[in-house]
């Protein structure tokens, strides 16, 4: 054995994965070399070494949100049916003149679950974009004669945001057109669809431009709602909220 | 996949987080970084799970997605220490023949404290740092094989080249 073969024996010795018979040849041969008695004294030396390092946890919060996130694709499916179930819950209590709050907040959680569901399909999806970017005026064309609507924003997408692609996805029943943005290495998706008809949040409104926006914050996901004329705008991310916000502002163009 | 075997895989997946994390903390150097870097590796785990199949090294495969989407992501975006690292497939190593350095180096490997090991790891390349690293965390040579995409039969020289770097770097530290 020389001393090349027996340095590479090293690790399966620290593991105790040698044969017998190789262990007592690497045993012989160490008896023998001065050099690689040494060697292995050092790469001992770099085990403890190694071993003195800290192995921290993975942050709480991090598993967390990958556990809510990381959801199988049947779980989207059944919170739709919840949001049809909220839907009818709404609309009983209010043909029955009950408490507004109540009825407010069933609606709004169910415009962001819809929105988040929405953005874990896009998350998951294989194929999540149907158009590349080459910027918004190459994405913004694409929609024509896909959606029964043009899309408006004012924004197409900077070194901040970069502008990933499009695709037409759908928004509770209508269909949406679908711009995906990055921060980092967090996905965001703007959601763009008709208005109308939508159980849309009316109390605790933030300024948004020219806008008045919901922001909620649900399973790790910041979402923040708004209309603009007769289209209606859902954007939803687990990025920071102060940088969705940002992202909302340069949408509206505010 | 029916939904129990998907849950089932989610669970197993996620007790790998902990090793995900402690890797992609010494890439790239970060808690924020690292946990960006795990949450994508998990994206991507999702989006490819159909593809997965049963009875594989799921723990491997897992690893093996976040060293490619850490390429994917810092070599794209930034000059980074992939760039700047110890590759250890070229670096010079300590060979056989080399007259020994002396029991100095052997002294100093023992004073060393875990900054010292933690500045010497980032200096190595991300491959030559995920081989020291998976090793340590018990992986075996198949696994590695997996996880850096080569033969089984170059994970076992290509670790001890890494080694041989890192302590090589170490006695740059300690006392």
């Amino acid at each position: 054995m020389d001393c090349t073969s027996a340095r590479e024996l090293f690790t399966d010795r620290r593991r105790g994965h040698l044969e017998p018979a190789i262990a007592r040849d690497l045993d012989a041969h160490l008896a023998g070399c001065d050099a690689c008695r040494r060697e292995l004294t050092r790469d001992d030396a770099l085990t403890s070494a190694l071993e003195r390092l800290p192995r921290p946890a993975a942050p709480i919060g991090l598993e967390r949100a990958l556990r809510e996130k990381w959801v199988p694709p049947s779980r989207p499916a059944r919170s739709r049916v919840r949001w049809g179930a909220a839907l009818v819950a709404a609309a009983a209590i209010a043909a029955g003149g009950a408490v507004v709050v109540h009825q407010t907040a069933m609606r709004s959680d169910a415009m962001v679950a819809e929105a988040i569901n929405d953005h874990l399909r896009v998350l998951y999806s294989e194929h999540p974009l149907e158009v590349e970017s080459g910027g918004p005026h190459q994405v913004k064309p694409w929609f024509s004669g896909k959606v029964d609507f043009a899309p408006v924003t004012a924004f197409g997408g900077d070194a901040d945001f970069p502008l990933q692609g499009g695709a037409v996805a759908y928004f509770v029943d209508r269909k949406a057109a679908t711009y995906v943005f990055k921060r980092r290495l967090h996905v965001i998706t703007l959601f763009i669809f008709p208005s109308d008809g939508l159980p849309w949040p009316s109390l605790g409104l933030r300024p948004l431009g020219r806008a008045r926006a919901h922001v909620e914050t649900s399973r790790g996901f910041h979402t923040i709602l708004w209309r603009d004329g007769d289209l209606g705008y859902a954007l939803v991310s687990d990025v920071d909220e102060g940088d969705l916000f940002t992202l909302a502002l340069r949408i509206v163009g505010g | 996949m029916n939904d129990r075997a998907r849950s089932s895989q989610r669970e197993a997946a996620l007790s790998h987080v902990d090793g995900l994390f402690r890797l992609a903390r010494r890439l790239t150097g970060t808690d924020a970084d690292a946990e960006d870097l795990v949450q994508d590796t998990f994206a991507r785990a999702f989006d490819a799970s159909a593809r997965f199949e049963e009875g594989t090294d799921l723990r491997a495969w897992l690893f093996r997605i976040l060293r490619n989407a850490y390429i994917d992501t810092y070599r794209r975006a930034r000059r980074s220490p992939i760039d700047a690292g110890v590759d250890t497939d070229d670096a010079a190593s300590p060979s056989p023949g080399d007259p020994l350095r002396g029991d100095d180096d052997l002294e100093r490997l023992r004073s060393l404290v875990a900054d010292d090991i933690e500045a010497a790891l980032a200096r190595l390349s991300p491959d030559a740092r995920t081989i020291v690293l998976l090793d340590l965390e018990g992986f075996t040579e198949r696994e590695l094989a997996i996880v850096l995409g080569c033969a089984v039969g170059t994970v076992k020289s290509r670790l001890a080249r890494a080694r041989a770097t890192l302590r090589s770097l170490l006695c740059d530290y300690g006392s």
